[in-house]
């Protein structure tokens, strides 16, 4: 098996999650591995079908293969509302400190929307903010939770963004924040933020107040770039931008460190669809291409962009939420179909 | 609706009785992660920083950490708000903190999160 191993150019880490999750992650690997690029899947549990056997959302023998691998790709999992274990996509994004959330969202035509340009990339500070699970039961009627912002943690997402944005060609980064009103916590992201885009003069740069920019979003996509934003801002804002061009399915994302990458679709496990192939596989597909772009394989990535927009645009081979009655596989196998033409 | 309506009636959260069972401590240190002492009925259970633990247990040298760590004492028996008071002012002869906060059990719940 370890030779076997050594035989790939690339060793990722293939999570597939739970519920819809499986049967998604093995319509993506089709597409990948039709797509040219030469790649040995580790296959690893994560989530809660983890617990009955393991114990734990997160075995140690996932941890071992992402730490070893360093990049991995992660189908959907379920995370428990208000009580019982942690978040597993949060723990992973602790454990390997990986503070670049990014989550492109661009209009995809065979979904009608009413706008005539959407093509925005948030950067979400991934590891800090609320998400520090600093909580407690100060009394029995008051519950408080600490929003940790640091400097080191600030810097190092806008310098993320600024690299990422140039090396994309894109033009203009507004740092999203509520300063006005947490003037120490927000307003250290905007001040790191503003540091770091005075080394940054080639690229536009602006901020704008959380609030308005939710109202703006939804009433003018288009005179947005890229957005950086602490935590939670990032976290409801970049799904607000997935439902701006047609909701999760089609929402890639990746959580980038600096010696370590997952990529993952943001949208649930679905369970009451688990085993039907009926769900959309493009968001963790979406997620694929911009892990083969991460790994500098850009043939690859191009060739199942450029089959999925094919498909995409034909409209023959669908998914129900876009409005077709393809299943899962249908929907990969047309992709694949269309790579061996574009 | 009137305000006596908008008033009146409003849902009472139980009450549960509290038991002090640890105190978080936030410790500002240059040199790395903290090691700590015994400190009578107060033990160390966990540090974190920037909510991610890093004692006991494996630390990925890529995590970034910053001056300021969380350290959670659990009492190994059953402690007072005055026991409390003398375990600070022992960890201030040593230790620079930024404040503390009690850890209490409400009924059977913990009213503290862990750290990931």
């Amino acid at each position: 098996m370890e030779d076997f191993i050594k035989m790939g150019k690339h060793v990722i880490t293939m999570l597939p999650g739970e519920g819809t999750g499986p049967e998604i992650c093995e319509a993506v690997r089709s597409v990948i591995d039709h797509s040219g690029v030469d790649i040995v899947w580790e296959y690893e549990e994560i989530g809660l079908d983890c617990l009955k056997e393991h114990g734990t959302l997160l075995p140690e023998k996932t941890i071992k293969s992402i730490a070893k691998n360093k990049i991995a790709i992660k189908g959907p999992t379920t995370t428990p509302v208000g009580t019982g274990h942690k978040s597993a996509n949060v723990t992973l994004r602790k454990m390997f400190d990986l503070y670049a959330n990014v989550r492109p969202v661009k209009l995809i035509p065979v979904l009608k929307r009413p706008w005539d340009k959407i093509d925005i990339l948030s950067f979400r500070e991934n590891t800090e903010d609320s998400y520090a699970a600093i909580e407690h039961m100060v009394s029995d009627e008051v519950a408080q939770c600490l929003k940790v912002i640091t400097w080191p943690g600030s810097v190092r997402i806008a310098e993320f963004a600024f690299k990422w944005a140039r090396a994309n060609n894109r033009k203009k980064i507004q740092c999203v924040h509520k300063a006005n009103i947490m003037k120490m916590t927000d307003g250290l992201f905007l001040e790191a933020f503003r540091e770091v885009a005075k080394k940054n003069p080639d690229i536009e740069t602006g901020d704008i107040i959380v609030d308005n920019c939710s109202m703006q979003l939804v009433r003018n996509p288009g005179q947005f770039d890229c957005l950086v934003l602490p935590n939670l801002y990032g976290d409801i804002l970049s799904d607000l931008c997935a439902g701006l061009v047609g909701g999760l399915g089609f929402a890639p994302g990746a959580n980038i460190g600096d010696n370590c990458s997952i990529f993952e679709a943001v949208h649930g496990s679905a369970p009451k669809y688990a085993g039907m192939k009926k769900v959309n596989p493009s968001a963790v597909l979406l997620s694929g291409v911009m892990m083969l772009r991460w790994l500098n394989e850009k043939a690859a990535a191009d060739r199942i962009q450029k089959g999925f927009d094919k498909v995409l645009a034909e409209g023959k081979h669908l998914t129900y939420d876009a409005g077709g009655t393809a299943s899962t596989d249908e929907f990969a196998a047309a992709i694949v179909r269309a790579m061996e033409t574009v | 609706m009137t305000l006596s309506q908008a008033t009146t009636g409003r849902a009472k959260r139980q009450v549960k009785t509290a038991t002090l069972v640890g105190v978080d401590v936030y410790i500002i240190t240059e040199d790395g992660i903290p090691a700590f002492d015994e400190y009578g009925a107060f033990k160390i259970e966990f540090v974190s920083n920037r909510g991610t633990k890093v004692w006991p247990g494996y630390v990925s040298p890529d995590l970034m950490l910053v001056n300021w760590y969380r350290c959670r004492f659990m009492a190994t028996r059953t402690v007072t708000d005055a026991e409390v008071d003398g375990f600070l002012s022992a960890l201030t002869k040593k230790w620079k903190w930024s404040a503390a906060q009690k850890l209490w059990n409400y009924g059977d719940e913990a009213g503290y999160s862990k750290a990931y």
